[in-house]
């Protein structure tokens, strides 16, 4: 069984050779034109990675997004087509791990894939347990609790979680973590880091305003408090 | 247009004409100036005819009696003119005059003497009629009446002085000038405040449209309900609504274009990779269109995000999104982006320097400038960094035969291809990469053009300056 991939889009011929491309890149593609298919699709056979465009009929691109992130930590990539920055910050908030920007390079698409569906080095490393207060890490896991409750972190969000935790105190630079958890070379998006720290906060912390865990060190990156 | 905007943000305007706070103040301060002046004139001339008037009619009433006197006392046998003289009552500082037997007697007479009597009036005394006359003597101005007494064959004459007059008038000039000095003062307070409380809306639309050029196209006057104010109120808010329309509507619009171009061009990208995964498998004439389908492909993509790149500039709707950055690992890494070996060379201050800036930004203005010397000078021979102050500059040099000083400013316009403009080829661009170079630098506040190179070699030198070094 291949790593199988669901892409949404409304526009045929895109999807068409999307598809075509990505099957010549050895994985298996699920289709869908619009949200609903979607969510209907993914509930009758999961996929490993869900590549939503943002622009859809009927329910958008962040809408499904939301939905699909209720009941699944799968990894998500958004496709715009436009330039707002609003987008995609807007898709990095709505639950999705990574970001495109149309028209790339399906070669591109599966590198970005390859790196969402990789492994944390501390899981790797076979780190077993961490605990910061009240916050407690198990890798070999992939699970997080908060006191006696256990948390539902994306797979990047908990990458980038023990990605700060390998090092506790240290501080991480953007580009350190964007190189770490998405694999992206010194031209990485900052804000992909940014809405993760933002999203990992309301999960983790008891008040994201005044983080306890992760903290930000201004003009430098985040750190994980000790 | 933009040339006139330009002249009239170049600082103060040089027009002499005084600014409208100024001249209302003024406006206040001559009013009050006028009026002042007038009343403080009018009541000095008539306290002053007044207190004449008065002292003037009382001296020829007390004058008349005492020449009376005197000339009823001449006539009694054996007067003696001088005991007459001395036993008149004159008010105090009033000199007495008389002439008897052709001799003037004088009373009290430290100050005014006969000689100081003036001709005309002794002239009229001759003719037997009574005269007065009003003149100074010396620093004292006096009133000096004069009554023949025919029956003795004398005449008296009685010298007022009206120097407490004067030192009344005096008084009271020093207090109406003072008072207008006080009315002007506070004139031109009253002016201040009125100017400031006039013209604060002035300041209020100043600052809100000062605050939608910046980019802040929420703002909008505030309606306090003031019914000469209303109707600015509501044009401004109107301006600014429809420029804001404007605005998004423009955005918009860029924004759906860029949906429509890009979307074909995603479903060439994806097949041309379908089909270069088949090159094996293809005749040698495929191959060539193959490749002749990637290069344009390539090619057509850049200019659209190029386009799309300046049309968002041209709506303005492009932001920095700052961070911090070591200068000399950046460069490094934007050369290596641009698949060249091109030599980075910088001063030794520059080592460790860290700067704040629009990192992709600044990495196509680099990878657009080196772009450009591949083009029309056969690739860039070096990358300069130095830095002076807060300011970052780095300098793209090249071998090739330089940019001719005629067109040193135009090359930085959209589509200008120089020297070589219309010959075509593989690497050939469109003409967008430097005015979008200038694009971003100027987002970033900073500047950029082309020299000569400063080893007299021939080639061009590309400046660009930004600020945000921080060591």
């Amino acid at each position: 069984m291949g790593t199988r991939i669901l892409t949404v889009e409304d526009d045929e011929r895109i999807r068409t050779a999307v598809k075509l491309a990505l099957e010549d890149e050895g994985w298996q593609v699920n289709e869908a034109s619009n949200g609903e298919d979607a969510l209907l699709s993914f509930r009758r056979e999961p996929a490993d990675v869900v590549l939503i465009d943002i622009m859809l009929p009927g329910i958008d691109g962040f809408e499904v997004c939301r939905s699909l992130r209720k009941e699944s930590d799968v990894p998500i990539v958004m496709v715009t087509a436009r330039d707002d920055t609003h987008d995609v910050v807007a898709g990095l908030e709505a639950g999705a791990d990574d970001y495109l920007t149309k028209p790339f390079a399906p070669k591109e698409l599966s590198a970005r894939i390859r790196a969402l569906l990789r492994r944390s080095r501390a899981t790797e490393q076979g780190v077993t347990h961490m605990s910061f207060g009240d916050l407690e890490i198990i890798p070999e896991e992939g699970r997080v609790m908060l006191g006696e409750e256990e948390l539902h972190l994306t797979k990047t969000e908990f990458r980038l979680l023990v990605e700060l935790a390998s090092s506790p105190g240290r501080v991480f630079s953007r580009e350190v973590l964007l190189e770490r958890v998405w694999g992206y070379d010194y031209f990485g998006d900052g804000r992909l880091v940014d809405v993760h720290v933002r999203r990992l906060r309301t999960k983790i912390e008891s008040d994201a305003a005044n983080p306890r865990h992760v903290v930000t060190v201004r003009g430098l990156g985040y750190k994980l408090q000790p | 247009m933009s040339a006139a905007v330009e002249t009239q943000n170049e600082a103060e305007p040089h027009s002499p004409r005084m600014g409208l706070r100024n001249r209302v103040i003024m406006v206040f301060v001559m009013g009050a100036l006028l009026l002042s002046l007038l009343l403080a004139g009018v009541a000095f001339t008539l306290t002053r005819s007044n207190l004449l008037n008065v002292r003037e009619s009382t001296g020829i009433g007390l004058a008349g009696r005492n020449a009376v006197l005197v000339g009823q006392q001449l006539n009694v046998e054996q007067a003696n003119a001088e005991e007459i003289l001395l036993d008149l009552s004159t008010p105090i500082g009033s000199i007495a005059l008389l002439k008897v037997n052709g001799e003037w007697l004088l009373k009290d007479a430290p100050s005014f003497a006969d000689t100081d009597i003036d001709a005309k009036l002794l002239a009229a005394l001759d003719q037997g009629t009574p005269h007065q006359m009003r003149y100074k003597v010396g620093a004292i101005p006096y009133l000096v009446v004069g009554f023949p007494l025919p029956d003795a064959d004398a005449v008296y004459i009685e010298a007022v002085p009206l120097d407490d007059i004067e030192e009344t008038l005096n008084s009271l000039g020093i207090a109406l000038f003072g008072g207008a000095a006080i009315t002007v003062l506070a004139a031109a307070a009253l002016g201040v405040w009125a100017a400031s409380r006039v013209l604060s809306p002035l300041d209020e639309i100043g600052m809100a449209a000062a605050a939608i050029a910046d980019g802040d196209l929420n703002t909008r006057l505030i309606d306090e309900g003031d019914r000469d104010l209303h109707r600015l109120t509501t044009s401004f808010n109107f301006m600014a609504t429809s420029l804001q329309e404007r605005i998004e509507r423009d955005a918009r619009f860029a924004s759906e274009v860029s949906h429509e171009l890009r979307s074909p061009l995603m479903t060439l990208s994806a097949s041309v990779e379908v089909l270069s995964n088949q090159r094996a498998n293809m005749p040698e004439r495929a191959q060539t269109a193959l490749e002749l389908l990637e290069t344009d492909l390539d090619r057509f993509e850049q200019l659209v995000e190029d386009l799309l790149e300046i049309s968002r500039f041209d709506v303005g709707i492009v932001a920095l999104q700052p961070s911090r950055f070591e200068v000399v690992e950046f460069v490094r890494q934007a050369i290596r982006l641009t698949g060249t070996e091109t030599p980075i060379t910088y001063d030794d201050d520059v080592d460790g320097t860290i700067i704040e800036a629009d990192k992709r930004r600044l990495a196509r203005v680099i990878a657009n400038l080196v772009d450009n010397a591949a083009k029309y000078a056969g690739g860039a021979s070096v990358l300069h960094i130095a830095v002076h102050d807060d300011e970052i500059e780095f300098a793209i040099i090249d071998d090739g035969p330089g940019v001719p000083e005629s067109e040193r400013l135009a090359i930085f316009d959209r589509f200008s291809r120089g020297l070589e403009g219309g010959r075509r080829g593989a690497g050939t661009g469109v003409g967008l990469g430097l005015a979008l170079v200038a694009e971003h630098i100027n987002l970033h506040r900073g500047s950029v053009y082309v020299t000569d190179r400063v080893d007299g070699q021939s080639g061009s030198r590309f400046v660009v300056t930004i600020p945000g070094a921080i060591k």
